[in-house]
Order: C-alpha cells, then sequence, then structure tokens
C-alpha cells in the first residue's frame, strides 16, 4: 500500500476529530448503563442484603446464595427447574431448529410458492406470545379443546389427556407450542444462510457428481455453520430465560405441581410473590437466582462463541 | 485501536460509579415527609385509589358519588390494576415513595408485610372502626396492635348447588356427612357430575380444603388448638382431611387434572355438574353466564353434624404513609365505617359487608351473610398460613396437587406444611 503524505497540520486537525469522535457514544452509553448495566448490578447489589418483604435489611454476604442452593424447598426446586430448562434447550434445538433447517432447505430449492410458505411458517411470530398461550390452552383443554375433539373423531379415544395438566405431557406441550411459534424465525436465519452460500462452490460440487445428501453434508452443511451457531446461541438464550409462554400457559407456580417450573418462573415467583398465593416476596433469594442465571448463560454464551470463532477461522 | 477502548473503558467505569453511587442515596424505608400543607376545609383535594378489582369501576364511581354528596371538596379517582399483576405493581410504586393516596390491602400477612416495611398509614383513631368486629379488624392489624385498614367486605366459601337437578333427582341438602357422601354417590350413579372442581390450579386445592377440611377435623375446635400450639398439622384428624380431598376426586369431572377455575365455572353454569365449592365472589360471575341456573348453597355438615361455612376478611382500604392527602383520605375511610356505605355496598357489588347488619334484597346473599354471622369458621389458610418462603399456603396446594397427580401421599402432605410452618409460625415453636 502506498501512504500518502499529509501535512503535520492536518494530522493534528485528524487526531482532534480522533479525540473528539470517543464522546458520541455517550448518549447510547448513558441509555445502555441506565437500563441495562444498572439494573444489572442492583440486582447483583440487592442480591446480597436481607430483605423483609420490600424492605432491605442487613448485609449478609453470599446467604441468599447459600441458601438457594442447600435450603429446601429452594434446592430441589432450583435443579428441578434447570433440569427442565435443559430439556426445553435440548427440544428446541432437535425440533425447532432441526425443522426450520429442513424447511429453510426446501423454500432455498426455489420451490413454488417460497414467498407464501416463508410467510406462513413466519405467522405465529407476529402474535403476542400471551395471545399464543391463550390460544394453545383452548387447543388444549382436555374436555372441550381441539386436540381431543378431533383425537375422538378419529376414533384414538384412548390417545385424549389432559395435556397441560398431566405433569408428564404438560411441559413437553409448552416446549412443542414455542416450537410452533419459533419456528418461523428459524426458518428465516437458514434461508439467509443458504442464500449466502456462493452459487459457484455448489455448481462447482454438481459438476464433480455430488447430489442429494453428500451435496448436503459435503457443501452446504459446514457452510451453514455459522447460522446454526447462531440460532444455536439464540435458542439456548430463549431457552433460560423461557418465562412467558410458561406465564401465560400454567400460571407462576409452574403447575402442575412445579412440572412446567423453569429458573426465570422460579425467580418470578422468588422476587415478586406468586400470583395466586397472596404475594409474599423474597427479593434477596430472587435476586441471587437472576445473578445465578445471568452468570450462567454469560459463561455459557461467550465459551460458545469461542467456539464459534475458532470454528470460521478454520474455515 | 488500543486508546479507543480505553476510553470506551474509562466512560463505562464513570457511568457505573456515578450510578452506584445515586443508588447509595436511595432508600427504601417510610420517608418522614413532613405535612407542611397545612390543608383549609373548602381547598380541593384530589385522592387516587389503587385496587386489584378492575370490575369494579363503574361500582366504586356510584361509591365516590355518594361520599361526594357530603364531601365535595374531595375528588376521588379510582385507579384499579390488574388482579394478578396488582402486588407488583403497588410494591414497586411504594418502593418509589410513590403509589395512591388509599389503596386496597391484601388481607392479614401479605397485607401486613407492607404494614412492617412503613408503607402504610396507622389508623388505630379512626372514626367508626368500632362498628367492626374484631375478627373483621384482624386481616389488618399488626401483633402490636396497630389498625392500618377499613375492613371491607367478607369472602366465604361454601358448597354451592343446582337447585334444578336437586330436585330433578329427588336429592336434599345433606345434613350429615355421610349423606353429603351419599348425595354424591347417588349423583355419579345417574351420570351427573356431582363436583365441578379441578386440580390444575393450585389456588382451588387450598380453598377446596378451606371448606372440606373443617367438616372433617370439627372446624373451630382444631383452629383453635392450632393457634393455641396444642395441635399441630400431623394430627390424625387433619391427616384424614388431607385424605377426604384426595377421595373426593372421583366426584370431580373427568380430566379434572386438566381443569381450571374458567373450566369448572363454566362446567356448572351451563348445569353440566351438579355441585360448585366455591366462594361468594362467583354468584354475580356464575349467574351471568346463566341467569335461568337456579343457585342454592349450603353449609358442609361436619362428621359431628356441626355445619360451616369459611370466612375470612378479602379487603382492606389502607392510606399510603407516603400520601400527600393523609387527612383527606382519612375522611374518604370514614365514610367506607357508615351504614350508607354498607348499604350501596352490598346492593352494587353484592357481597358481604364487613359491617355487620347489613342487608340486602338478594335472598342467597344474605342467607350467606346469616352463615357467616352464625356457623362461620375462619379460612385458616388464609387468616394464619400465610407465613414462610413459600408461604404455608402455597406449599399446601403445590402437595395437594402432587397428591392428586399420585405423586405424595396424604401423610406426605401433612408432613410437609407441618415443617413448613414449623419454620415460621410461633405456636408450633413452643
Amino acid at each position: 500500500m502506498i501512504r500518502e503524505y499529509t501535512a503535520p497540520s492536518v494530522r493534528r486537525r485528524k487526531s482532534r476529530v480522533r479525540w473528539t469522535i470517543h464522546l458520541f457514544p455517550i448518549p447510547a452509553l448513558i441509555i445502555y448503563g441506565l437500563f441495562v448495566l444498572y439494573p444489572i448490578l442492583a440486582a447483583l447489589s440487592y442480591s446480597f442484603f436481607e430483605w423483609k418483604g420490600m424492605a432491605r435489611g442487613d448485609f449478609i454476604g453470599f446467604q441468599n446464595f447459600v441458601t438457594l442452593f442447600t435450603t429446601e424447598p429452594y434446592g430441589s426446586m432450583f435443579w428441578n427447574a434447570f433440569k427442565h430448562n435443559v430439556l426445553y434447550f435440548v427440544v428446541q434445538m432437535i425440533v425447532m431448529n432441526g425443522l426450520a433447517f429442513f424447511l429453510a432447505f426446501i423454500i432455498y430449492q426455489k420451490i413454488k410458492g417460497a414467498e407464501f410458505f416463508k410467510a406462513a411458517f413466519f405467522l405465529p411470530r407476529l402474535l403476542s406470545v400471551i395471545v399464543v398461550g391463550f390460544l394453545w390452552k383452548l387447543i388444549l383443554n382436555p374436555n372441550f379443546g381441539t386436540l381431543n375433539v378431533i383425537l375422538e373423531k378419529l376414533g384414538l379415544e384412548t390417545l385424549q389427556k389432559a395435556w397441560l395438566g398431566d405433569p408428564n405431557t404438560a411441559l413437553i406441550a409448552i416446549i412443542l407450542v414455542n416450537c410452533w411459534f419459533g419456528l418461523g424465525f428459524g426458518v428465516l436465519i437458514f434461508l439467509a444462510g443458504f442464500q449466502g452460500i456462493p452459487s459457484e462452490l455448489v455448481e462447482a460440487a454438481k459438476l464433480d457428481g455430488a447430489k442429494g445428501f453428500t451435496l448436503l453434508r459435503t457443501i452446504y452443511l459446514p457452510l451453514m455453520v455459522p447460522s446454526i451457531m447462531i440460532m444455536g446461541i439464540l435458542t439456548f438464550i430463549q431457552s433460560f430465560e423461557a418465562f412467558e409462554l410458561v406465564y401465560a400457559m400454567q400460571g407462576s407456580m409452574g403447575e402442575p405441581y412445579y412440572s412446567t417450573d423453569t429458573l426465570a418462573v422460579f425467580f418470578y415467583r422468588l422476587a415478586f410473590g406468586s400470583s395466586t398465593a397472596s404475594g409474599a416476596t423474597a427479593i434477596g433469594l430472587g435476586s441471587a437466582l437472576a445473578t445465578v442465571l445471568f452468570l450462567f448463560i454469560l459463561v455459557c454464551t461467550t465459551l460458545f462463541l469461542r467456539f464459534t470463532n475458532k470454528k470460521n477461522v478454520q474455515m | 485501536m488500543r486508546q479507543k477502548s480505553k476510553w470506551l473503558l474509562l466512560l463505562l467505569l464513570l457511568l457505573v460509579v456515578g450510578l452506584v453511587g445515586c443508588n447509595t442515596n436511595e432508600k427504601i424505608t417510610t420517608s418522614t415527609t413532613p405535612d407542611n400543607e397545612e390543608k383549609s376545609k373548602t381547598e380541593e383535594v384530589s385522592l387516587t385509589i389503587g385496587s386489584w378489582r378492575t370490575e369494579d369501576v363503574a361500582k366504586y364511581e356510584k361509591v365516590i358519588a355518594l361520599f361526594n354528596a357530603q364531601h365535595p371538596e374531595i375528588h376521588v379517582s379510582f385507579n384499579p390494576t390488574k388482579n394478578t399483576e396488582y402486588n407488583t405493581v403497588l410494591n414497586t410504586a411504594l418502593q418509589a415513595g410513590e403509589g395512591p393516596d388509599i389503596f386496597h390491602l391484601r388481607p392479614y400477612a401479605a397485607g401486613l408485610k407492607l404494614a412492617e416495611a412503613g408503607y402504610v398509614e396507622k389508623i388505630n383513631s379512626l372514626n367508626g372502626l368500632n362498628v367492626f368486629p374484631e375478627e373483621a379488624l384482624q386481616a389488618s392489624r399488626d401483633d402490636q396492635g396497630n389498625q392500618y385498614g377499613v375492613p371491607i367486605n367478607l369472602s366465604s366459601t361454601q358448597f354451592f348447588y343446582n337447585k334444578k337437578i336437586f330436585k330433578d333427582n329427588n336429592l336434599e341438602i345433606p345434613t350429615t356427612w355421610d349423606e353429603f357422601i351419599a348425595l354424591n354417590d347417588q349423583l355419579l350413579e345417574k351420570g351427573i357430575t356431582p363436583i365441578a372442581m379441578g386440580t390444575k390450579e393450585g389456588w382451588l386445592l387450598s380453598l377446596l380444603h378451606g371448606i372440606v377440611g373443617p367438616a372433617v377435623y370439627e372446624g373451630n375446635d382444631f383452629y383453635q388448638a392450632v393457634l393455641a400450639g396444642e395441635k399441630d398439622f400431623t394430627d390424625p384428624k387433619f391427616i384424614e382431611s388431607i385424605q377426604v380431598m384426595n377421595d373426593l376426586k372421583k366426584y370431580f369431572p373427568v380430566n379434572s387434572e386438566g381443569l381450571g377455575m374458567d373450566d369448572i365455572r363454566t362446567l356448572f353454569a351451563l348445569e353440566d355438574a351438579a355441585m360448585f365449592p366455591l366462594g361468594s365472589w362467583e354468584i354475580p360471575v356464575v349467574l351471568e353466564m346463566n341467569p335461568d341456573l337456579d343457585l342454592g348453597y349450603f353449609p358442609i355438615p361436619s362428621k359431628e353434624s356441626n355445619t360451616t361455612v369459611t370466612t375470612w376478611v378479602d379487603g382492606s382500604f389502607a392510606i399510603n404513609a407516603n400520601s400527600k392527602n393523609k387527612e383527606a383520605a382519612k375522611v374518604f375511610l370514614e365514610f367506607l365505617t357508615t351504614k350508607e356505605f354498607g348499604d350501596l355496598f352490598v346492593k352494587e357489588f353484592s357481597m358481604i359487608s364487613a359491617i355487620p347488619g347489613i342487608t340486602s334484597d338478594d335472598a342467597l346473599l344474605n342467607a350467606i351473610s346469616h352463615s357467616t354471622a352464625n356457623e362461620a369458621t375462619p379460612y385458616m389458610w388464609v387468616t394464619n398460613f400465610t407465613g414462610g418462603d413459600p408461604t404455608t399456603k402455597s406449599l399446601l396446594e403445590s402437595e395437594l396437587q402432587g397428591m392428586y397427580l399420585g405423586q405424595v401421599t396424604p401423610e406426605e402432605v401433612a408432613t410437609k406444611v407441618q415443617e413448613n410452618a414449623k419454620t415460621w409460625f410461633t405456636p408450633f415453636q413452643k
């Protein structure tokens, strides 16, 4: 590269410009600090205090964290909810992202009505989660819900269930509703990924005789790794923050019998009191849980990103 | 590049230090704003009321109109929040030193927690409080005897029944426990769902236990013994009451584990079930769904043939300790103790007034109101067991749900409830 000659005065002005340029992020940083950093730090600080209802008591160090993990019923509630979050993640990764990948691949093949399908898959995403929860609650209602009525019409009465009342099916039902809800977003991300693959590569591979599954495995899949990783991270964060749909469909107690409890619902119950049980709150414990959850997501996401970056370099 | 990140870091640090600095100035204790604004009688004042009764806006407008007939200088506006969000909204506002001048106080421990935190004004010397019976005042009175709220309405839970279904099948109101069980069996034989109840929502379970439990352990005797610390939840009678809850499941609708409040209300209102164990507040809702429903109620007969309905104070009105218009708020609260308000309340709200001796034109409500005065047992889970973390009440709810799903036995439910109560309920710690 040829370096241009610049006069000293110009250089000085440039450096002043460089200096003042750092002031421009301040408004954004203030907003970020006020609405993101401050609440996080506040929650962190709350978790080190004793709380009597809404009034802050003495500084008690890590006592809230110790209580959260060692005192019953909090300890078992935490791990119970944690397991549900893991299941949430696994099922969403396999069912939602798997299906989204598959559908995106089909749409990418330039089938007829691709635009229509893209919009159709994305449509549920435009509904509010509360509406989604309400609709599916109706569909899954044991005595007059559509699902059980269809099963009856098909002569499959034996399969009828109180889907949301049976602890064996309630959580998985909610996760699948969430998959239905989030499918369109995955399709869009994957479709963008497919469309970003240089067509020369695909053509070259085809000329070499690759087709069908081989083409998918050797060309598409490796080049789709960035998209898959992005969806993985987003799904991970969303799974561990899962709250709205559970709350909309089962309330804040993770009913029935904690079988749909997630960490965020557990947090809500601790910090704000359950909506039905007269609103007793444990802000210290709630803040401790929020801190643990935040650190867990932060650490996992960072590791995940590290891993992805390395992968990208390899490519 | 390196310099840029240094700058960013510095800015960030400044921001954080600044914010943390702000935080240390924040106090979450009672503010003691001196009442320096002397208000003359004629000066106009505006009051706001916070509540969880979004469905009562039109009714409260009538209350306010009646109040303004006496006190035109005080403008009152009723600003309710959705029931399930009320606690959060109110708590957050109070914490910030704001909130409505007057607010609907949750009964018993939940409301007293706010008082303990210093957000609620003491109203020990309020005129008119003496009209209320002790039990009603206790709903918003702390251990030191400070009064924080004016009780508004009593709630009562009992079995409602469909008079037509009973008549068509020649069934009578049960007067003994055995008759009650026989009644259920007869209905079941005839293919009618005896009891509209679902186990999907925990609060329905503690509510059902509040009705059925006293019939098994002889309500008031056991309650007094529990308060005195003489008996606890390991008592065989209490375990039996949980067992009875489990036994009643066969009288619930199909798929009862998946049914919630809306489902069971619909079942009963559309005459698909004969009985509906729920609260007095459901009367107008059920009748709105089906105006032709011939609705009756009966107090549950106990094993020793006593009869009980389960009652508690459902809400009180209290004054925000940070309100700038405390004097005007007190005038409004005094109005809530008058007979004029009581009469309007039962007429407009179809609820049981906490002021004794108020009657309405509604025969059913009057009868229930009479029962609450003569054969009441307290709804123990609400009146005394909303303490603990999680509260004993909500633990009972989850464990009963577990029992209905076959995951815990009645004995285990009782043990867990006892273990929880023991951690905070002082009579059990003796």
